[in-house]
């Protein structure tokens, strides 16, 4: 378990190398950001000023090696935008959107495995027939759509809930609804297959041929068989929120790491991007290294 | 009823062998969600082969008098009956036209992304691990990379088209099929089966291609069917960044995001070309689902007879 | 299986309760809650010049020596400054108000003066304010604790209107960009939650009157339908900029003027578009009258010149160019006569987001371009792909363009456009002509009504010689206001939004 852990941590730290020398040249290739950040009529003094006080003149390969060398010091280098250190930008986005990806991903999964093995049971019969089609709706609508939709069912003509911003639980309510649809619509979908052909497995005929109750089949025999896939998929669904929620950051107001990455991206907002991208990647690395001990639990026969 | 009248039943059956289409039809019929579901996907197809030689032209035509024309109603026409975009083009015909290229970049995302990375997937799974730890790791850069700066690097270093646009929404789909793959493949090796060809000598290449991959294919079709609604939706908004679709060409995805902003006011912009999104997909998964029962020899008795309960 | 979801369950909770916090509550008298459409990266005095900040800081924080009545006729008025005059071409004293402190407990005299004029042309920031005085060196001195006098080399002959950009900062400011704002301004700011909002309290010690509005609190709202949303609910009181399409409560919507021109910018630097008979075609190709109450609101004007009405020297006399396709047909006739390649391909080029309807504005110009026989592509580009084709270097293998953009002047005076627009040095100008650089250096030097008339002679020049661009329209913004506040939005809103303005009914 110790050399499993320390060798994943080893070979996590190249794919971090190399997403590093990745992003970093691959995105100061593509624009200037002396020239998003000054304002159109600036004078070209203004602009080689600007590219001077932030280090971008110099060659490439000494800019790698600068920002390598505050790496090794823990310093994530400066926001080009808010003139600030931009591993504070980036956390302080990032813990709303881990908040915000923790519940979702809780409840989706919780959800979606009882409500997919009940389906499963039957399947064509009547609950499956209706879990799944709301489910694919859920799964297939425009975010911004039912974001929309929401908030003006919601906030303003039911005037249950507020609007958008953060602050109360109220606040969470609408952005976790809207959050949940699409995973949940896609892990009902992977769970009910999954349990649909371990139902059909030898081994359940023989539980069932012994007696065995249904619920006691659904939840002590199948479920952890058709477990692999499934935590796969929420693993993939979990990896896509972490790395921000934008639409729903975006109309609700939640300062999160998604719509910092857009806007850094878009403005050429070098160590900011770079800063995100390694936070995001070492909460990925890390959850991918737990699901794969997750495999090894839910099935000893599996070597990983 | 007598044993002559049984027999010559059962004769009469075996007289009349059933074709294997028929057979199949015959088990679609039995299961009237995934019919729906097939013939709304034939129209759609119908949509995707002949819309723009039909609608061409009337899906460009601009005419600001019937800007944001309501639907419902046949006053202006039978074109109109889904309404009028911003700028009058009738709804109808655009949402026709643009399923081709809709279906084109879906489709051709979903099967790249999902071939390249149930491939990959195969290798991780079966592989010693040294290489199985390098398809994992690149795995997980994928994951880690922003798509939209995929995007904007490809758009920099290429040109804006189609083939591009799906180059990048099919990199950033990679890892789930991937790891999926690998998931089930690390789970079904150990089975006994498995075990069994290795003893009899049958190469990897072919217990993997043979034995395995089979196995893993239902839930893969079950996540491409669902994957299709998410690439039709990344993909409005690279189109929106420059990247790919350019106007006056349109997708479904693009027409919804057009028609975000008058949600209040001309609801029906982004109402049709949504609720196509969600038709497809739905189609495409109750049919992958029949499907999966159709494949599965252990499953099929649910649509040879009939039964509901499971038995 | 109980277990775990018990502590799943007090897991969650740990999770959501330490950001919870006291519940909306309703706004006391006094209070206001404004809603604006981009967070603020920077709330630095001296980028106030960039309207998402100054809509926030100018004249509620930090305030300048001057201040342009730009929707009166006052013209410019003063604020920290009582008076000013001319010593010679090159300098001008001001003479500032007495007994005014900064909000730290400062004093406000010449020092803070002369420091926040060298801090904010200093290469050790990167301020937004050098641009705005061209080439010119500035430099301030010290006459006496409430005179200063401020050089400009070369010369400048606005420099006062100039000085209503240059925000005022105690002399202990540090020398980079501070996170937060002192002024001399009515209000403080009190706190600033990263993303979530801002606030701003009222001063006890302010030298002028006293407004309103106590509190105010600006919140940033991405979405121009939520914003409108919140203020129908209560949420807020203001939302300087909602969508056209949601604005349709008229007892809440105002409409107004924007000060930004939307105009397209003819490439005249490749074939056919170096001939001025298809720039005419072109102007007249396009019906923009159409566009008016349908893609564009209603309120809209055709735009005849780079620079708002409102500006000095603003000609006029000079017409929108009428909707004639047969003339342009013709003209493009006459033209191909005469060997130009007419069916070259030319490329409307576009930003991503520019305003709510940018893509159909797009796809109906290239359709009226296309009905006169123009062979006409459309391609849309995000910011930072868009700024790189907008300004020069021009790429030497691009096709014909014509650039659609929106420039923003509400400053009053056109030298902060015609020179990079219109002059061969310009960094945004399709053309070369030296009349047109004469005109530009004749009227930036000049003072007075010679000055606007010589603006308005190169307004009516361009128009009728030069054909440089497809000038459009006038924009407008609509904002909605709850019914317990006064506010009337006006051209100045879009960079700055003064708390002082806002009355409580």
């Amino acid at each position: 378990m110790r050399k499993l852990i320390f060798g994943r941590v080893v070979s996590s730290l190249f794919s971090l190398i190399a997403l590093v020398v990745a992003v970093f040249f691959l995105s100061r290739l593509t624009g200037d950001p002396a020239a998003l950040f000054l304002p159109r009529e600036a004078t070209q003094e203004m602009l080689d000023n600007f590219r001077r006080l932030h280090g971008l003149n110099d060659p490439l390969i000494v800019q790698f090696g600068r920002y390598l060398w505050d790496l090794v010091h823990l310093d994530f280098g400066e926001s080009l935008r808010q003139a600030r250190p931009a591993i504070d930008v980036v956390l302080e986005g990032f813990t709303w959107t881990f908040q915000l990806a923790v519940i979702t991903i809780t409840l989706v999964t919780v959800t979606a495995i009882v409500i997919g093995s009940i389906a499963a049971f039957r399947p064509g019969g009547v609950f499956d027939r209706f879990t799944s089609v709301v489910s694919l709706i859920g799964a297939s609508a425009p975010d911004f759509w039912v974001a929309i939709v929401a908030i003006v069912v919601f906030a303003v003509k039911l005037a249950w809930l507020p609007t958008s911003g953060t602050g109360s639980f109220a606040h969470w309510i609408l952005p976790v609804a809207v959050l949940f649809i699409r995973p949940f619509g896609l892990i009902l979908q992977v769970v009910r297959g999954s349990m649909i052909q371990c139902f059909g497995s030898l081994y359940v005929k023989t539980a069932r041929a012994k007696g065995v109750g249904n619920a006691s089949i659904i939840f002590v025999h199948t479920l952890r068989n058709a477990m692999l896939p499934v935590i796969t998929v929420i693993g993939d669904q979990a990896a896509a929120m972490l790395n921000g929620a934008v639409i729903v950051e975006t109309i609700f107001g939640f300062p999160g790491i998604g719509k910092l990455m857009i806007d850094s991206i878009l403005q050429r907002d070098f160590n900011v991007v770079l800063a995100a991208i390694m936070v995001t990647a070492l909460a990925i690395f890390v959850m991918n290294t737990l699901i794969d001990l997750a495999y090894a639990i839910l099935d000893p026969r599996v070597r990983t | 009823m007598t044993m002559t009248q049984t027999l010559e039943i059962s004769n009469r059956a075996d007289a009349r062998p059933k074709g294997a289409i028929r057979t199949v039809l015959g088990m679609l019929w039995r299961d009237k969600f995934a019919l729906a579901a097939a013939i709304f996907l034939l129209i759609i197809i119908a949509c995707a082969v002949f819309g723009p030689m039909l609608f061409g032209d009337a899906a460009l035509s601009q005419n600001l008098r019937s800007r944001n024309l309501p639907p419902f109603s046949i006053k202006n026409g039978w074109l109109y009956t889904m309404g009028a975009d911003s700028l009058g083009r009738p709804l109808l015909p655009r949402v026709v036209v643009a399923a081709r290229n809709t279906i084109l970049i879906a489709a051709g995302a979903v099967l790249c992304s999902s071939v390249v990375g149930a491939l990959l997937g195969l290798v991780a799974g079966y592989s010693s691990p040294r290489v199985s730890n390098v398809v994992m790791r690149l795995a997980d850069v994928i994951m880690s990379f922003p798509s939209l700066l995929l995007a904007v690097i490809v758009l920099y270093m290429l040109s804006p088209s189609v083939g591009n646009l799906i180059i990048v929404l099919a990199i950033t789909r990679i890892p789930v099929y991937l790891r999926t793959t690998r998931a089930e493949v690390l789970e079904i090796r150990q089975r006994m089966f498995v075990e069994a060809a290795q003893v009899m000598g049958a190469s990897s290449r072919r217990i993997v291609f043979r034995h395995i991959l089979p196995m893993v294919i239902p839930t893969l079709v079950t996540i491409a069917t669902l994957d299709f609604a998410f690439v039709m939706l990344a993909e409005s908004s690279l189109s929106f960044l420059g990247i790919g679709i350019q106007p006056p060409e349109i997708t479904w995805g693009l027409m919804v995001s057009q028609g975000k902003q008058y949600l209040a006011t001309a609801w029906w912009l982004a109402f049709w070309p949504g609720l196509a999104i969600i038709l497809t997909t739905m189609s495409l998964n109750l049919l992958s689902n029949w499907m999966r029962i159709v494949l599965d020899p252990a499953q099929r008795w649910r649509l040879e007879i009939g039964g509901k309960s499971n038995g | 299986m109980k277990y775990g979801l018990i502590s799943l369950g007090a897991a969650l909770l740990s999770v959501v309760l330490p950001a919870a916090s006291p519940a909306l509550a309703q706004s006391a008298a006094g209070d206001v809650t404004i809603v604006l459409g981009e967070g603020v990266d920077l709330m630095e005095p001296c980028m106030s010049t960039r309207s998402n900040i100054g809509r926030i800081l100018l004249q509620n924080i930090n305030e300048t020596l001057t201040e342009l009545d730009i929707t009166g006729d006052k013209g410019l008025m003063p604020r920290l400054a009582e008076s000013w005059d001319q010593q010679n071409d090159k300098t001008w004293r001001f003479h500032l108000r007495k007994n005014i402190k900064f909000s730290d407990g400062s004093d406000f005299n010449a020092e803070a003066v002369k420091y926040s004029i060298d801090r904010a042309m200093s290469p050790k920031l990167a301020c937004e304010t050098p641009r705005y005085f061209g080439s010119s060196k500035i430099t301030a001195t010290v006459v006496d604790p409430s005179t200063v006098d401020v050089t400009a080399e070369p010369g400048q002959a606005i420099l006062p209107l100039l000085m209503s950009i240059v925000t005022i900062v105690p002399a202990n400011t540090p020398m980079e960009f501070t996170r937060n704002p002192v002024g001399t301004g009515p209000y403080k700011m009190a706190a600033w939650n990263v993303g979530q909002n801002i606030v701003l309290q009222r001063r006890d010690d302010y030298w002028g009157d006293k407004p309103d509005v106590a509190k105010a609190t600006y919140v940033f709202r991405s979405d121009p339908a939520v914003a409108a949303a919140m203020v129908e609910t209560g949420e807020a009181d203001i939302a300087p900029s909602i969508s056209a399409t949601d604005a349709t409560n008229s007892k809440l919507d105002h409409a107004y003027p924007n000060s930004e021109v939307f105009y397209a910018r003819i490439d005249q630097g490749k074939p056919p578009l170096q001939d001025k008979r298809v720039r005419e075609a072109l102007n007249l190709a396009i019906d923009r009258n159409a566009f008016v109450g349908t893609l564009v609101p209603a309120e809209t004007t055709l735009a005849t010149a780079m620079v708002p009405p409102s500006t000095l020297g603003f000609n006029k006399d000079v017409k929108p160019w009428p909707f004639d396709p047969d003339k342009a047909k013709q003209l493009i006739a006459a033209a191909k006569a005469d060997g130009v390649p007419v069916d070259s391909k030319i490329t409307l080029v576009g930003r991503t987001n520019l305003f709510p309807n940018v893509l159909e504005v797009m796809e109906a110009i290239q359709g009226m371009l296309k009905d006169v026989g123009l062979n006409v592509d459309l391609q849309m580009y995000e910011v930072a792909e868009f700024e790189r084709i907008y300004t020069k270097p021009y790429s030497p293998d691009r096709t014909a363009q014509l650039v659609t953009a929106q420039h923003d002047n509400a400053r009053g005076d056109p030298v902060f456009s015609m020179f990079f627009k219109y002059h061969t040095n310009g960094p945004q100008s399709g053309f070369s002509d030296p009349k047109v650089d004469k005109m530009i250096e004749d009227a930036t030097a000049a003072t007075g009504d010679d000055r606007a008339k010589k603006w308005s002679d190169l307004i009516a020049y361009l128009n009728d010689e030069i054909v440089p661009d497809i000038l459009l329209f006038n924009q407008v913004s609509f904002a909605r206001i709850s019914e317990r506040v006064t506010f009337k939005p006006t051209i100045a809103t879009n960079g700055q939004l003064q708390l002082s303005q806002i009355g409580f009914k």
